[in-house]
């Protein structure tokens, strides 16, 4: 910083730069000198000091959260086994991926999956055993396309009436996981499934193949 | 950054730890002593954690980066050669990993020119009262970049020189000194308002 008072601009910016170290009392003895032999000459610096000082006491009297941290860390470090406290070693991409799928919101997330992934299943394999077709049966049924599992306390009214609200006919079931494949128009399949997850005695509305969703 | 402007000496946290010598220590853990990582970790954490907190703003980061930074310092203790203090490798470790950290997880807060920024719109005629000039200060503070913050942090509450700022960063030492420079400039324009309560 360039003053009309100072004559060594050179000694005015290297005491500038160090004030920090120096109001710390962290500079050796050769900085420190120079320093001084420079606040005696320049006001400047001088009141630069004075904000710096000010400036530290200020940073000190703000301190981080650090209690609660520690206590978390105390804990596992003062756990039976203090040594799993830490990783032995960086998580390969198994550990990493199962730690993702454990945390809360992605393991919901995975458990609904997962619980949609067996009823499908169990419907299709349930429906892929020719136990509910005679032999005799020319008319290939129309594919399923959307499995639904409707309320325990659902009438059969009320099944009646959210098929036909969804322009949806019945393909197959119940399965054993009391789940139905229904098909409807792929053209309209989005608005038949908006339809079907909004009414409340459906628990349950899906694709089945995902084609369009 | 979340500091809740508590009132207590930042050195508080270590007092209460048994006075050791950090290089007695590090060989020890060399050698696999489990007490005496610990010995070493209750010393550190507090500090670490710290200088962690100014340099990243996600909680679960800091745990994350604390975390890696001593277990480098559990794995590799054996590589610690005493050419530097063992506050300055151990430091260096977690500098390196909070950035590393903030590269991969955050958007940089950075402030190319944090020098040229001009002063908050603080009204000079504003009472400024004790909590408002610190909380200005930890504003100007998360405005600053990853590199002035870890510098001001180093100097302000880790009693460290620039000498030994510069090995930590990795950079030189009139490198340092810039930093150092800027960032504080980059403070006393935002304190700017409340000057006259300071001077």
């Amino acid at each position: 910083m360039t003053r009309p008072d100072i004559t060594d601009h050179s000694a005015h910016d290297e005491t500038e730069e160090l004030l920090p170290w120096y109001a710390k009392g962290q500079l050796d003895q050769a900085d420190r000198t120079r320093v001084d032999a420079h606040l005696l000459s320049c006001a400047h610096c001088r009141q630069q000091l004075d904000f710096e000082r000010r400036l530290i006491l200020q940073f000190h009297a703000i301190v981080p959260e650090v209690e609660s941290g520690w206590a978390r860390l105390r804990d596992r470090i003062e756990s039976p086994a203090p040594i799993r406290a830490f990783r032995p070693k960086r998580p390969g991409p198994l550990t990493e991926a199962w730690a993702f799928l454990t945390r809360p919101a992605v393991a919901a997330l995975a458990a609904a999956q997962l619980a949609f992934v067996l009823v499908a299943g169990a419907t299709l394999v349930s429906l892929g055993q020719p136990a509910y077709h005679t032999l005799g049966s020319a008319q290939v049924p129309a594919a399923g396309n959307v499995i639904v599992i409707f309320r325990a306390d659902a009438t059969e009214l009320d099944i009646r009436n959210a098929l036909r609200s969804a322009g949806a006919s019945l393909v197959d079931g119940p399965t054993p996981a009391n789940a139905y494949l229904l098909h409807v128009a792929p053209a309209r399949r989005q608005v038949a499934l908006k339809k079907l997850q909004a009414d409340d005695n459906v628990q349950l509305a899906q694709p089945i193949d995902g084609a369009d969703l | 950054m979340s500091w809740p402007g508590t009132f207590i000496s930042p050195r508080a946290e270590i007092k209460g730890s048994p006075k050791a010598d950090d290089r007695e220590l590090l060989t020890l853990v060399a050698g696999g002593d489990l007490a005496a990582f610990e010995r070493l970790y209750r010393i550190y954490q507090p500090r670490l954690t710290r200088f962690l907190t100014t340099l990243l703003s996600r909680p679960h980061l800091i745990e994350e980066v604390l975390d890696d930074t001593m277990m480098v310092v559990w794995q590799s203790a054996g590589s610690f050669r005493g050419s530097s203090k063992p506050s300055t490798w151990i430091f260096a470790i977690a500098y390196r990993k909070a950035r590393k950290a903030q590269a991969k997880w955050l958007d940089p807060v950075e402030d190319p020119e944090p020098d040229a920024r001009v002063s908050s719109d603080r009204s000079p005629e504003l009472e400024i009262g004790q909590q408002q000039l610190r909380s200005a200060l930890l504003n100007a503070m998360e405005r600053l970049s990853f590199d002035h913050r870890a510098v001001i942090d180093l100097t302000y509450f880790h009693d460290m020189g620039y000498r030994e700022i510069a090995e930590i960063v990795g950079c030189p030492r009139d490198t340092v000194k810039t930093r150092m420079f800027h960032a504080r400039r980059c403070l006393r324009q935002a304190m700017s308002g409340s000057l006259a309560d300071w001077i």
